[in-house]
């Protein structure tokens, strides 16, 4: 399976750019896509959900032309959107039964086995007969990830899955993800690093509809080896500071602001060198598009 | 916070265009309303007293924007949307806590955001004051409609009905909204108030429910329409709505609950409660505890499953989505609610709908066919509509919408869905009032269920109508992106498009959405006509159209998040393939096929003459031809006809001649023959020589020049062969005349004699347009010119008649006369027919599949004279036979004794269908409507009870006495002596049977009626003895006037004068009697006393307000009761508009003093005193002493006198006035001739 994103763009009525001219190359395995707020993340996602209209570009997965061939796209889709409820009054077991049928599953004991092994997995098996409506965020989650894995699908999309969740349950829901397999696609979008540093082996990073970096996490800590500079400053300092350094992050501390600066050697001896995370790439990108 | 909640609310809304749409919306509306109202668009204005710009008049239209159905629903929208999302909004956007968190007070936020909505209502409906003013403020005036302009009455009204009722609306569904947090509650709030209003209306038909109803409608139209129905056009035109009374009470009531629900849900809301919304019946939320978490079990092998896409599966998604669907609508408490509403509002108009002269009508299954129409189709409607918003939004409202988007699911298999689980709801809704009706029936002792009828009915028609308006109401929301809308763009397609056609004068019906063409109601007799095939051509061509729209919604089906139509048709265009370009074709193919057929058929083949092209007929044929009016033409003195009717195919042949005879004193050079248009002529004849000189077809006038002059005293024969026949069964008007089953027409389809009159323009307005003179509705009493005529015809006195009627065979054909011989020949059944003594130039040709029973009436005062009697029927209407035959029983003893012996040797009643609702007297033959009469439901224990039944045949047998024998010449007046004669000679058989209780009741409708009659008079009212055919005047004031007479005069005295007044003027020939005649008579016979009162009911309009003021007894010590009272007596003299003039009182009116009643409490009991006693002041004290102990008193306490208030004229002992209130009478006028 291959994905393959090119040059597209989004352009919406009130002349927002959400995405300009992205291009992804999405292979099987988990895919992380790391993004702030507003980043575009959700724009893309939906798109390759079929749930929106690029302006521009193309995108294929293996010889299917998805934006000209819906139909055939959701065939092989899995989609968590960021955002969803469920019907009232309806119990979990119902549900996923109803989502077996939209998703083409006709034959009733297929239907019925799928259904209880993604309750089972998901741990929710003991809890099928309650509404969703009365479930707690994580439960909700793991229902949401049991329906969009109906259906056996080649490519699943999750949009910010963990976000608002407990960290126990996102424990939990990282373990799930993991398990979800090495032959399909699975693309996770999140602001969370620590959601791509747990499960993806590949990465991209997007601020404001563009991508910023795409390739292994690993090479991105390539990238920044060396470079990234950490110092402890009084929070009246900060201000003068941003002027003087490339600061890419800053973290309060017991009442003192660690900051985290790019440079290429370092700036001077108040400073000492540490170890590029994915957080410093991840800000990195962020911050070098705001300079 | 007050203030900037307030301020906040206010200026969010006035960013968004929502608002002024709505104000658009209305301003639009109200100016086509007004303009149909004015004849703005269409310059058409008729003849009228009543100024449309009155206050009065502002007030109909404007609470008819409440209480109209569609008008209604428009208005309940905008306060939907307006006013109860105001606090339910903050939780469907996830906004709550902004304002939870910050320090806002309740009142606040509550009253702050209720106020700001209701400004914005306010300001939406100000449109509508906005557009009548304007509209009527352009209006035509050339029959003086418009008054004086004045702000008043523009302003008071609104502010009196459409600001309540806002306020009223917009409380209620503000307070259940925010307690249920739910907008479908807001939608069944609604459906409630709606159907309150309904109810209010259904309940008037009973007289005594007027003050339940006016208090009970929440928009307050039965209490103006209490207050203002007897006001005569004098007054609509000039008095303000008085804020007092009926009106008073209903808008404090409704304003107080109102009030009422705000501070309850003041006190009930609190922040907390929001977001656990009040749940009506909900399961108990019941605390479980998480459960432990378990390790996860691996999720990377799950069982492999096949996915299938194809139609056989589409079809199982279809029905499983529809159950999915059909179950989210059924299985919640508002579907309950709205199934007990529809079981409410069957049984109540079931209980109201048939009542005439508040007697009930057995619930045959017709009559239950009905109530599922008009008010419960419309209710079925508005939870179509509300549902469809419903349905299609609920996966956005869920937020599953991307969920099922990104599914593999085909757009037209979630539409279907929710277009199956819509119908469905719809036919369950119907199947529950089935199931009402049924049990209804049986619950009257009805048996015949006639299920087949039902399922006929639902299956056949009803379902076609649902299946096209679930279909574009899912389409509009579909193409909206905001459901209200496409509520509104759902309700305008309905009553829009029909305002706009009505105010330019389009009568185009392939243009009103979900039109059937024209139909005829279902009757026993001719089941449901011939109009089945125009009816689903008409439904095929509306289907035709929404599976055109419904192929486009389909496509632009929102899926995901592209809101704009360009991106949501790219969306799916590649999704429409053959398959749907090919239904898209079976639709429009069905659309313009069907549309051109239909247009073919109603323009092309049956041209449609509008009204316009009617009026300009009439024009061109009194231009041409009035100067012929003049000139001397022979008279039919024989009529001798062969009718011909093809009842399976609409059409009859019409062959037979006249004798004319030159009863003129000068030769005769020309004659003039005048035929409906319609008609089809074979051949006119002369047995002399004549040259055609007039062949004017589109006219339908011939004229003839004889060769020979017709001398004094000669006889021509003239023969004559038509036939009427439809050129197909599609008909913009669908005729009623010759139907299958139960064919009636009547003579004027025959040629008849010289220029008529009758075919001119009558609307002076009208007449003024097209340059002509104006016309007076009748002839003056005094003007001898016009007594050469009697009123029904203008070419003959008393004929010689024959006849022969064929029909196919297994109906009955009938005619007057005595029936000779019948014969059959080629499948076809004739009768021959033949009249023994003269008639009048009048009669009727039937033909049915009928039962008959027969029986004999011998004259108790001479046993050899005798009179067949039969009754014609339908099968399964045997209730009432018996009682028809004793009403003419009971008739002939009365009549024959008391005025003359009767002229013929038989009395017929022929049932026929009821597309007309009235009986019609021919001689000796009474055809007699299926919906009056044969399916009364009497109940022999209430002695209160009106017996229509048995009214009207004694109504139409006394017309063989009052019209034929006795017919007035062609002037005012002469319906005193047929039609207000004949409801005298009923009254008088009537209360023989029924006694003087029953009377009390039919009197009060005949009171109220004319009440209403006068007030609707669009030229001048009359006295009773210059009547010109207003109905109001010669059936409703003649029965109380007559009635009253009686009781001055004496029964016997005045039937003596009667009777010579008969024995003088019967079968008379010209010149014919008038009015001054009979009323000649009715003087000789009046006292000296008595003749200012007589004076007053024939030569006057004199209108009584009398009243008990208060009254009290005392027991004396000879154990006797005195009494001591103060009466009321105000008297008016009208003028021919209604302004009224104070006269001083000089009359004898009753006194009565009543036992109670036990039974009934509005009643009276025994009586123990009833005396006449001279009134001659306003104010009167009196004093009396009576036996027994009094326990009501009254005066004029049995309704004698025209009594503007009839229901306060008498007292009991703890001082409540009784009398009943008077409301709307069912739709039943008694016609005859």
């Amino acid at each position: 399976m291959f994905l393959k994103i090119s040059n597209l763009s989004k352009l919406y009525a009130d002349g927002t750019k959400a995405l300009t001219n992205v291009n992804l190359n999405i292979e099987n395995g988990m895919f992380g896509l790391l993004g702030p707020n507003g980043a575009g993340k959700s724009s893309l996602m939906r798109t390759i959900s079929t749930l929106q209209e690029p302006s521009e570009g193309t995108i294929f997965l293996d010889d299917l032309d998805v934006i000209n061939n819906k139909e055939d796209m959701r065939k092989v889709l899995g989609y968590l959107p960021q955002d969803f409820g469920f019907y009232p009054k309806v119990s979990a077991e119902d549900m996923l039964h109803h989502f077996a049928i939209l998703k083409g599953i006709s034959n009733k004991n297929e239907r019925k086995e799928i259904c209880d092994a993604l309750l089972h997995q998901t741990n929710l098996f003991e809890v099928r007969k309650r509404y969703i409506g009365d479930y707690s965020g994580g439960m909700r989650q793991r229902f949401g990830i049991a329906q969009a894995l109906l259906g056996n699908p080649k490519v699943v999309i999750v949009d910010e899955p963990t976000a608002g969740l407990d960290p126990q349950e996102r424990n939990r829901f990282h373990n799930l993800l993991s398990e979800v397999g090495e032959n399909i696609i699975v693309i996770l979008s999140t602001h969370i690093v620590e959601d791509v540093r747990n499960l993806c082996s590949k990465m991209a990073v997007m601020n404001l509809g563009q991508v910023m970096f795409e390739g292994k996490t690993t090479d991105s800590l390539e990238l920044l080896k060396g470079k990234i500079y950490s110092t402890i400053i009084a929070k009246e300092e900060l201000e003068e500071f941003r002027k003087q350094h490339n600061v890419i992050s800053t973290k309060v501390s017991e009442g003192k602001i660690i900051a985290h600066v790019i440079n290429d050697s370092l700036p001077n001896s108040n400073f000492t060198a540490v170890n590029a995370d994915l957080e410093d790439v991840y800000f990195s990108f962020i911050n070098s598009n705001k300079n | 916070m007050f203030k900037e909640i307030f301020l906040f609310e206010l200026k969010q809304w006035l960013k968004r265009p929502a608002i002024y749409i709505y104000f658009v919306i209305f301003l639009t509306v109200s100016l086509l309303i007004g303009a149909a109202i004015s004849g703005l668009f269409t310059g058409v204005t008729t003849d009228t007293n009543s100024h449309i710009n009155s206050a009065s008049a502002i007030a109909g239209i404007l609470t008819s924007f409440s209480s109209d159905y569609l008008l209604g629903l428009i208005t309940i929208l905008v306060c939907v949307a307006l006013m109860a999302g105001c606090v339910q909004k903050d939780f469907q956007y996830n906004c709550f806590s902004f304002y939870f968190t910050k320090p806002v007070s309740k009142f606040s936020y509550l009253i702050g955001r209720f106020s700001a909505s209701f400004l914005l209502s306010i300001f939406v409906m100000m449109a509508l004051l906005i557009g009548l003013w304007i509209s009527l403020l352009l209006a035509p005036n050339n029959n003086n409609q418009l008054g004086e302009f004045k702000f008043a009455n523009f302003f008071i009204p609104f502010v009196m009905f459409t600001l309540l009722n806002t306020f009223t609306i917009g409380a209620l569904f503000f307070s259940i909204v925010t307690w249920t947090r739910n907008m479908t509650s807001g939608y069944v709030g609604s459906l409630i108030f709606l159907v309150i209003a309904g109810i209010a209306r259904t309940i008037t038909s009973d007289i005594d429910n007027k003050t339940l109803a006016a208090i009970i409608d929440p928009f307050g139209q039965q209490a103006l329409d209490t207050v203002t129905e007897y006001w005569t056009p004098a007054e609509s035109n000039t008095r303000m709505i008085p804020f007092n009374g009926y009106i008073l009470y209903n808008r404090l009531f409704w304003f107080a609950l109102s009030c009422g629900l705000i501070v309850i849900t003041y006190f009930k809301f609190n922040f907390n409660q929001f977001l656990n919304p009040v749940k009506l019946f909900g399961r108990k939320n019941s605390e479980r505890t998480s459960q432990p978490s378990k390790l996860i079990q691996s999720i990377g092998h799950l069982p492999k499953v096949t996915q299938v896409f194809n139609n056989a599966f589409a079809c199982k998604q279809i029905v499983f989505l529809t159950k999915f669907e059909f179950k989210k609508i059924t299985r919640s408490i508002f579907f309950y609610i709205m199934a007990v509403l529809a079981i409410l509002l069957t049984v109540l108009i079931s209980a109201f709908s048939g009542l005439i002269y508040g007697t009930e009508t057995w619930p045959v299954t017709y009559t239950q066919l009905d109530l599922l129409g008009g008010i419960f189709t419309f209710f079925l409607m508005v939870m179509v509509i509300f549902y469809s918003g419903v349905t299609i939004w609920r996966e956005r409202d869920c937020k599953v919408d991307e969920l099922v988007g990104a599914s593999p699911i085909n757009n037209a298999i979630i539409f279907s869905s929710k277009y199956f689980a819509i119908m469905g709801l719809g036919i369950i809704m119907y199947l529950i009032c089935i199931v009402t009706c049924i049990v209804l029936q049986a619950t009257k002792g009805y048996y015949n269920f006639e299920i087949d009828l039902h399922i006929k009915s639902l299956l056949g028609m009803r379902i076609f109508s649902l299946m096209i308006v679930v279909a574009l109401s899912l389409c509009m929301q579909v193409f909206f992106r905001n459901r209200y809308f496409g509520f509104f763009g759902m309700v305008l397609i309905m009553l829009g498009i029909p305002a706009i056609l009505n105010a330019f004068d389009i009568a185009l019906d392939l243009l009103k959405f979900n039109s059937s063409g024209s139909q005829m109601p279902y009757s026993d007799m001719n089941g449901f006509g011939h109009t089945v095939g125009t009816f689903f051509l008409y439904k095929f061509y509306w289907l035709g159209f929404v599976i055109v729209i419904s192929t486009i919604a389909i496509a632009m089906y929102k899926r995901g998040k592209e809101s704009t139509i360009k991106l949501r048709w790219k969306q799916t265009f590649k999704q429409f393939n053959l398959k749907y370009k090919l239904i898209l074709l079976v639709g429009m193919f069905l659309f313009v096929g069907c549309g051109s057929i239909i247009y073919y058929n109603i323009r092309v083949l049956n041209p449609y003459k509008s009204e316009k092209e009617v009026e300009k007929l009439q024009v061109d044929f009194e231009k041409n031809y009035k100067k012929y009016q003049n000139e001397p033409q022979p008279r039919v003195v024989e009529s001798n006809v062969q009718v011909d009717l093809y009842p399976d195919e609409l059409k009859c042949n019409i062959k037979g001649f006249y004798y004319l005879k030159n009863k003129h004193k000068v030769a005769i050079k020309k004659i003039y023959i005048n035929i409906n248009y319609e008609a089809l002529i074979k051949n006119f004849e002369f047995n002399v020589s004549i040259k055609k000189i007039i062949n004017d077809t589109s006219s339908g006038f011939y004229g003839f020049e004889l060769n020979k002059d017709l001398a004094p005293g000669d006889s021509v024969k003239f023969d004559y062969d038509i036939s009427y026949e439809p050129k197909n069964f599609i008909m913009k008007k669908q005729q009623t005349k010759i139907v299958y089953n139960g064919s009636f027409i009547n003579n004027s389809l025959l040629p008849s004699i010289g220029y008529d009159p009758n075919s001119e323009i009558d609307d002076n307005t009208t007449r003024e347009k097209y340059n002509l003179i104006s016309k007076q509705r009748m002839a003056a009493i005094n003007d001898t010119t016009a007594y050469g005529n009697t009123y029904i015809s203008h070419d003959a006195d008393w004929i010689r008649f024959e006849c022969v009627v064929s029909t196919k065979e297994g109906q009955t054909a009938i005619a007057p006369g005595y029936l000779q011989k019948d014969w059959k020949k080629d499948n076809r059944h004739y009768f021959q027919y033949k009249m023994d003594s003269p008639i009048l130039n009048f009669y009727s040709f039937l033909s049915a599949n009928y039962e008959i029973k027969k029986d004999k009436w011998v004259n108790p005062l001479n046993k050899t004279n005798e009179v067949n009697i039969e009754i014609y029927y339908q099968k399964g209407h045997e209730y009432n036979i018996e009682k028809m035959i004793k009403g003419i029983k009971k008739s002939l003893d009365y009549y024959t004794k008391n005025f003359s012996p009767y002229q013929h040797k038989q009395v017929r009643i022929l049932e026929f269908p009821r597309y007309s609702t009235f009986a019609q007297s021919f001689p000796n033959t009474i055809p007699f409507s299926e919906g009056i009469g044969f399916i009364a439901k009497l109940n022999n224990e209430n002695i209160e009870e009106v017996d229509y039944t048995f009214y009207v045949t004694a109504h139409e047998v006394a017309h063989q006495w009052w019209a034929h024998q006795v017919i007035g010449a062609n002037v005012q007046g002469s319906t005193l002596m047929s039609e207000t004669m004949s409801q005298y000679s009923a009254l008088m058989v009537m209360e023989k049977e029924y006694g003087q209780a029953a009377m009390r009741k039919f009197l009060k409708y005949e009171m109220n009626s004319y009440l209403q009659g006068r007030a609707m008079e669009r030229r001048k009212e009359v006295p009773l003895m210059l009547c010109e055919n207003q109905q109001y005047i010669h059936y409703n004031k003649g029965s109380v006037i007559m009635y009253a007479l009686k009781d001055y005069l004496g029964e016997d005295s005045l039937n003596a004068a009667l009777q010579r007044y008969i024995k003088k003027v019967a079968f008379q020939e010209p010149p014919f009697t008038t009015a001054n005649d009979f009323y000649s008579f009715i003087k000789t016979a009046t006292p000296d006393s008595l003749k200012e009162t007589v004076k007053d009911l024939f030569e006057r309009i004199v209108v009584f307000n009398n009243k008990v003021k208060n009254w009290s007894y005392t027991k004396t010590t000879n154990g006797k009761f005195k009494i001591t009272a103060t009466l009321s007596c105000i008297k008016t003299q009208n003028d021919s508009v209604g302004r009224a003039f104070d006269v001083k009182p000089n009359d004898w009116i009753d006194i009565g003093v009543f036992a109670k009643n036990e039974k009934h409490q509005n009643s009276y009991g025994e009586i123990i005193y009833l005396k006449k006693i001279k009134i001659n002041g306003k104010e009167q004290k009196f004093e009396l002493i009576v036996d027994k102990e009094p326990y009501m008193f009254g005066i004029d306490p049995l309704n004698k006198l025209i009594d503007k208030d009839n229901g306060d004229n008498s007292m009991d002992k703890n001082g409540k006035v009784i009398g009943g209130g008077i409301g709307d009478v069912g739709a039943v006028v008694v016609k005859a001739e």
